[in-house]
């Protein structure tokens, strides 16, 4: 028992070491603050439209599942909307988020449903997502202090890209479920490119890879991303990006109930 | 009788009144520890012959590894196997296959989460008691289609009627948005509330095509003739098949085990402080009864009387007094109890039957005589009034009889 601790600590230890001695220090003239923000400027920004296709991947399918959906959002994390186009038969049904409200529309029963704070942990369509990952308005910003460990000159984990190797650790009261998250921010270009989730007990959960990034509008956007959780083999959920566009004009009558109703907005 | 016994026998009586406190003290002791155990029992074995029908079963087939992720991913094929070995053993009164998730449930406005269970009409009232605690409408009705049965509270909450359309949404096994309209055709009253609060029915093949499910399920409930054929019954059961888990009540209602671990350690308390109490009641007579009688034992003493032989008549005193109480107490006991088994005490009060609904079981307080029981607690009691003897007898033994004859 003694023995297994100690080769487990041991293991610990040189994890410890190992990453770090991956990471060179950080250079002064960075302002953790700033890379935090552009990260997040090209994940998030005011009046988006997205098209996407996210697939997943689970030891239960035969073969992966996949799902189109559009989604417009309004205001980092307060408003938005999501229709479902494929698979054909979830067709039609749609997702507002209406801070602090996520309702749910299901066409074939024509019903709109309220999603209740206890189902926020529930899986999204099936995926890895959770729906609180949809509806969070925690901003990656404004709720969490930033500690910048290093800079990896190019690993694995950065897709051998330079980058800033931050740790985002929550504000107390901030609505956060996870513990902490680290992210590894393109220097250059000030894209994410992976990032770490912990939850309190220190035990990392799931990990997140964006790649592809491509400018969209001035900013650079990663147009594929990974999520893998950890607590569960074999499961993986990738959304490739179709489209994105930033700053649009969004008439106010997409985000009603009466749009999810619809079947199709506007 | 011995001369000692005798002796002895003789002195018990000479001062009645004392005696007669002592022997009664013992007396109330025996029929409260006999009463409180037998209660603690019975209380105890309603308690998990509860729990047991109101879900799990006395044992449970599952996947393996259901216990620690009760998800769709760990799930349990009946196999013509397991289902002989379920039909032909004879200490299997019942059982019943279930599939359990979540699901979202809506009616207008409102939605809920809540546990599912998918229930097969005609075999669930063989293992838990859910068919029979109907408050509204009906159970679900063998070979129905869509018919939905909730717990009173989760249809209040939700504002549904019976025959009301309610929406079901879930996560399918296949990863696909699962949604169905079924009808409330019943309300159950459960004696969780958290349960009643929680718990939506609908009839298992009717979960397996929502589920996208197969013909997998999330378990196997069992239920035995008795608590005691537990350990043999889950051996037999997983013996030899893979895949599967099978799981005794203890392991399924950990929180239920411990509580009557906990419970039965604090009466321990108190009945052994009640003991320990008589203990100091008989050391008290007996010492009493040696210290008033010094010059006399001195006299016997000076006789040729040998110490040891005045250690056993003090002796045989006090077991005279604790087996009087014993038989006594135990005389009135054991009818009580007989008396209390046949009629368990209904507990009156809106306080009290709260309280107990508050832990999921009826409000009775039933009592159960179990053979252990009258012959510990006897045994207990004479061994205490025995120790307690020791000290008197000592010190009579030890008196020399020069100094006996001079005191008073």
């Amino acid at each position: 028992m003694t023995r297994c601790l100690a080769v487990a600590l041991a293991g610990v230890c040189l994890t410890g070491i190992a990453t770090a001695a991956e990471l060179e220090p950080p250079p002064e003239a960075v302002d953790v603050a700033d890379v935090v923000k552009r990260a997040e400027a090209a994940m998030r920004g005011d009046r988006t439209y997205c098209k996407c296709e996210m697939t997943v991947s689970s030891p239960r399918l035969a073969s992966d599942r996949r799902v189109v959906f559009e989604s417009w959002n309004d205001g980092p994390g307060k408003r938005s909307f999501i229709r479902i186009h494929e698979p054909a038969k979830d067709s039609g049904s749609g997702f507002l988020k209406r801070h602090p409200n996520l309702w749910m529309y299901v066409p074939r029963v024509e019903r709109t449903i309220r999603v209740p704070p206890s189902m926020m942990l529930q899986s999204w369509m099936g995926s890895d997502f959770t729906n609180d990952d949809l509806v969070r308005e925690s901003s990656e910003v404004a709720d969490y202090d930033h500690v910048l460990l290093g800079v990896d000159p190019g690993s694995d984990k950065s897709g051998g890209r330079r980058s800033y190797v931050v740790e985002y650790r929550p504000h107390e009261d901030a609505p956060v479920v996870w513990g902490r998250i680290v992210a590894w921010i393109d220097a250059e270009r000030g894209a994410p490119l992976f990032q770490e989730f912990y939850d309190e007990e220190g035990e990392k959960i799931r990990e997140m890879r964006f790649s592809e990034v491509r400018e969209v509008d001035g900013r650079h956007v990663p147009h594929r991303w990974s999520l893998t959780p950890l607590d569960k083999p074999g499961h993986q959920t990738v959304v490739a990006v179709d489209e994105m566009r930033y700053d649009l004009e969004i008439d106010e009558s997409v985000f009603t109930t009466r749009n999810l109703k619809r079947g199709r907005p506007r | 009788m011995s001369l000692e016994q005798r002796l002895a026998w003789r002195n018990v009586w000479r001062n009645r009144r004392r005696t007669g406190l002592c022997v009664a003290a013992t007396v109330f002791a025996v029929f409260l520890v006999v009463l409180s155990v037998a209660m603690a029992d019975g209380t105890h074995e309603k308690m998990i012959e509860d729990g047991v029908r109101m879900q799990s079963g006395h044992v449970t087939v599952t996947g393996v590894g259901y216990l620690d992720d009760r998800t769709l991913e760990r799930f349990v094929v009946l196999s013509p196997e397991l289902e002989s070995r379920l039909d032909d053993e004879p200490s299997v009164l019942g059982w019943t296959p279930r599939l359990a998730s979540f699901a979202l449930l809506s009616e207008d406005t409102s939605s809920q989460g809540c546990a599912i269970l998918g229930v097969d009409p005609e075999t669930e009232g063989r293992v838990s008691t859910l068919p029979e605690r109907v408050a509204e409408g009906r159970f679900l009705a063998p070979g129905g289609s869509r018919e939905l049965v909730l717990g009173a509270r989760l249809a209040d909450s939700l504002g549904a009627q019976i025959g009301d359309e309610i929406l079901v949404y879930g996560v399918a096994y296949s990863l696909e948005m699962a949604y169905e309209l079924y009808t409330l055709v019943g309300t159950l009253k459960l004696p969780n509330p958290g349960l009643e609060r929680n718990l939506a029915l609908i009839d298992l093949a009717d979960a397996q095509e929502f589920y996208v499910y197969g013909d997998r399920l999330s378990e196997i409930a069992v239920r035995l003739e008795s608590a005691r054929d537990v350990v043999a019954v889950r051996e037999l059961l997983g013996a030899g098949l893979s895949g599967i888990e099978v799981h005794s009540w203890d392991q399924l209602m950990p929180e239920l085990e411990q509580f009557v671990v906990l419970d039965d350690a604090g009466m321990y308390v108190v009945l052994m402080i009640l003991v320990v109490v008589v203990g100091f009641g008989i050391l008290n007579t007996i010492l009493m009864a040696v210290l008033e009688r010094t010059r006399e034992l001195g006299m016997m003493m000076a006789l040729g009387l040998r110490p040891a032989a005045v250690f056993r008549v003090v002796y045989w005193e006090s077991i005279f007094v604790a087996g009087v109480g014993l038989v006594v107490g135990l005389a009135l006991a054991i009818p009580a109890v007989v008396y209390f088994v046949a009629n368990p005490i209904p507990l009156a009060g809106e306080s009290m039957s709260g309280m107990a609904e508050l832990v999921g079981m009826e409000p009775l307080v039933t009592f159960e005589l179990a053979p252990l029981n009258p012959v510990v607690s006897a045994g207990t009691i004479f061994a205490v009034g025995l120790l307690a003897a020791f000290y008197p007898a000592l010190r009579a033994s030890r008196g020399r009889p020069v100094d006996a004859l001079r005191s008073l």
